[in-house]
C-alpha cells in the first residue's frame, strides 16, 4: 500500500470514523489513537458501538468514512493487506470461539501453521509454552467442550497470541463467564499488559480497568464522550451520561 | 419358497455380478457427488455474490432436470455430437454424481449457515484469508452437520442408480435381473432378490453414516 502519509508514533489511529449498519448510525466520527505498550478500555452502554469499533479496527467490519491506521499503514484501504494486518493483531471474543472440531493444540497452531507458514513441530513447541502461560499445559490434547469457560477463553488468549501480535484487541472477554472464572482471564490479561502488550480491552471489569490500563475511553451512542485515566473516570467522570453509565455499573 | 432359492442358486454369478456393478455405480458416483457437491455448496456459501450466483445456477440446473433426461442428454447426445466416445457406465455414473451433487451443496450450504458467524470471525482475525477460514474453519464443521442429511441423500442416490440398468442398459442389479426375468418369467422370485440386493446396499450406508456420525461428532 505504499507511504504512508500519517506518522507512525501511535500504533493504531483512529480518525473521524463512521459507520453505519443501514439507517443506524453505530460510529458518528470516532478519532482515538493508541501508543505501543498502552492498555486503553474502551466503556460504554450496551449497543453504544464498542464491538463494532474493536471489529473495525482488525476489518471485521469495514468502515463508511475516515480512516483506520495500523503502524501507520490505512486498513480500511488494505485491499488484500487485510489478511496481513489482521494476522499483527489478536482478537479475543465474548464468547470465546475456539474452534470445536480441534483440540485445544491444534487451535493454538492452527495461525501459526496456517498463515505464518512455520513448521509444525516448531509451531506446537511454541502453543506447548503459551498454554504453560496461561496455565492450561494439562489440557492441550483436550476439546474445547472439556474445558470450562475460563479456561476456553484463556486458550482463546494463547491461541491469538501464537501470531506474536502486535496488538490485543479484547471484545468483553469475561462477560460469559462465570464469577468465579472471570479472576483467572484477568490476571492473564494483566500479565500481558505488564510485559508490555499494547492492549485494547471493551469490558466493565473496573478493577481491572483501574489497576491495569493507562487511558479508560467512554463511548456513548458511537460517539467518544469523554477519556482519561480510569481512576478519574470512576470517580469523577466529567458528562453526566458517563456518570450514569458508572453509577449503573457500580450498583449493578 | 423353493423356487425362490432355485432362481438365486442358477443365477447367483449374475446377481452377483450385479450387485457388484451397483457397487462400483455408487462408489464414483458417491465420489463425484461429494467433491463437486462440497465444492458447489461452498461456492453456495460464499461471501461473494458473483460465485453465490455460480453455484446457484448449478444446483438449480440439476434439481430441476428429470435424472432420466439429464442421462439421455448425457449419453446419447455427446456421443452423438461425436466430440468425445462416453462409456454408458462413465456416462451414468456422472450424471448420478452431477444430480445428487446439487442436493449435497445445498445441505452443505445450510450446515455452513449452522457454523455461526464468530468461527469465521475468529479465524479471519488470525490472519486467515476467507478461503482458507471457509476450507479449515467453517467447511469441516459444516459437513459434520451435515452427515445425516447427506446419509438420506446417498441413499437416494444408491436406489437411483437403477436408472443406469433401466435406461442404459449398464449390468447393474436392475439390469441383471430383468434378463434373468427375460429367461424364467418368475416375476416374484427374480425380483425378490433384486430388492434384497438393493436392500443390503441401503442398509449398509445407513450403518456406515451412523458410524460416522458417532465418529466425527463433534461435543459442544
Ligand atoms: N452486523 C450488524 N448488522 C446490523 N446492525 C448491527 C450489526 N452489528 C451491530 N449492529 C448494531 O450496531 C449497534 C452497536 O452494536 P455493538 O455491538 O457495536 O454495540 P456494543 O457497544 O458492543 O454493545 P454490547 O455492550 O451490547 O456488546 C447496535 O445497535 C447493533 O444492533
Ligand atoms: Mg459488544
Amino acid at each position: 500500500m505504499g507511504d504512508s502519509t500519517g506518522s507512525t508514533k501511535h500504533l493504531v489511529e483512529i480518525d473521524d470514523v463512521s459507520k453505519n449498519f443501514g439507517a443506524n448510525q453505530v460510529l458518528r466520527g470516532v478519532s482515538l489513537s493508541v501508543d505501543r505498550g498502552e492498555a486503553v478500555v474502551i466503556a460504554g452502554p450496551s449497543g453504544s458501538g464498542k464491538s463494532t469499533l474493536l471489529r473495525c479496527i482488525n476489518a471485521l467490519e469495514t468502515i463508511d468514512s475516515g480512516e483506520i491506521r495500523f503502524e501507520g499503514r490505512s486498513v480500511s484501504a488494505a485491499g488484500k493487506d487485510v489478511y496481513g494486518l489482521r494476522a499483527e493483531m489478536g482478537m479475543v471474543f465474548q464468547q470465546f470461539n475456539l474452534f470445536p472440531h480441534k483440540t485445544v493444540l491444534e487451535n493454538v497452531t492452527l495461525g501459526p501453521v496456517e498463515v505464518k507458514g512455520i513448521d509444525r513441530s516448531q509451531a506446537v513447541s511454541k502453543a506447548e509454552e503459551l498454554l504453560a502461560r496461561v496455565g492450561i499445559s494439562e489440557k492441550a490434547s483436550a476439546s474445547p467442550a472439556d474445558l470450562s469457560g475460563g479456561q476456553q477463553q484463556r486458550v482463546a488468549i494463547a491461541r491469538a497470541l501464537a501470531m506474536e501480535p502486535k496488538l490485543m484487541l479484547f471484545d468483553e472477554p469475561t462477560s460469559a463467564l462465570d464469577p468465579e472464572m472471570i479472576r483467572e482471564v484477568l490476571d492473564v490479561m494483566r500479565d500481558l499488559a505488564r510485559d508490555g502488550m499494547t492492549m485494547i480491552v471493551v469490558t466493565h471489569e473496573m478493577g481491572f480497568a483501574r489497576e491495569v490500563c493507562d487511558r479508560l475511553v467512554f463511548i456513548d451512542e458511537g460517539v467518544i464522550v469523554e477519556e482519561g485515566p480510569p481512576d478519574e473516570f470512576f470517580t469523577a467522570a466529567k458528562s453526566e451520561r458517563a456518570r450514569d453509565f458508572v453509577d449503573k455499573i457500580l450498583h449493578h | 419358497m423353493g423356487d425362490y432359492w432355485n432362481v438365486l442358486r442358477n443365477n447367483f454369478p449374475e446377481i452377483a455380478s450385479g450387485f457388484l456393478m451397483t457397487c462400483r455405480i455408487v462408489a464414483v458416483a458417491f465420489l463425484i457427488a461429494m467433491g463437486v457437491g462440497i465444492f458447489v455448496g461452498a461456492l453456495r456459501a460464499a461471501p461473494s455474490k458473483m460465485l453465490n450466483r455460480i453455484g446457484l445456477v448449478y444446483v438449480e440446473f440439476f434439481r430441476n432436470i428429470p435424472l432420466l433426461v439429464l442421462i439421455y442428454i448425457v449419453f446419447y447426445g455427446v456421443n452423438q455430437a461425436d466430440i468425445v466416445s462416453l462409456d454408458r457406465f462413465v456416462a451414468g455414473a456422472l450424471c448420478l454424481g452431477l444430480y445428487t451433487a446439487a442436493y449435497i451443496a445445498e445441505a452443505v450450504r445450510s450446515g455452513v449457515f449452522t457454523v455461526g458467524r464468530g468461527q469465521m470471525d475468529a479465524a479471519l482475525s488470525l490472519g486467515l484469508t476467507q478461503r482458507e477460514a471457509l476450507q479449515k474453519v467453517v467447511l469441516p464443521q459444516a459437513v459434520r452437520t451435515v452427515i445425516p442429511p447427506i446419509g438420506s441423500l446417498i441413499i437416494a442416490m444408491t436406489k437411483n442408480s437403477a436408472i443406469l440398468g433401466g435406461a442404459l442398459g449398464v449390468n447393474d442389479i436392475l439390469h441383471r435381473t430383468r434378463q434373468i426375468y427375460n429367461d424364467n418369467f418368475k416375476f416374484a422370485e427374480t425380483f425378490l432378490w433384486a430388492t434384497l440386493a438393493y436392500l443390503i446396499l441401503t442398509v449398509s450406508v445407513t450403518i456406515i453414516v451412523r458410524k460416522l456420525e458417532t465418529r466425527l461428532a463433534i461435543r459442544r
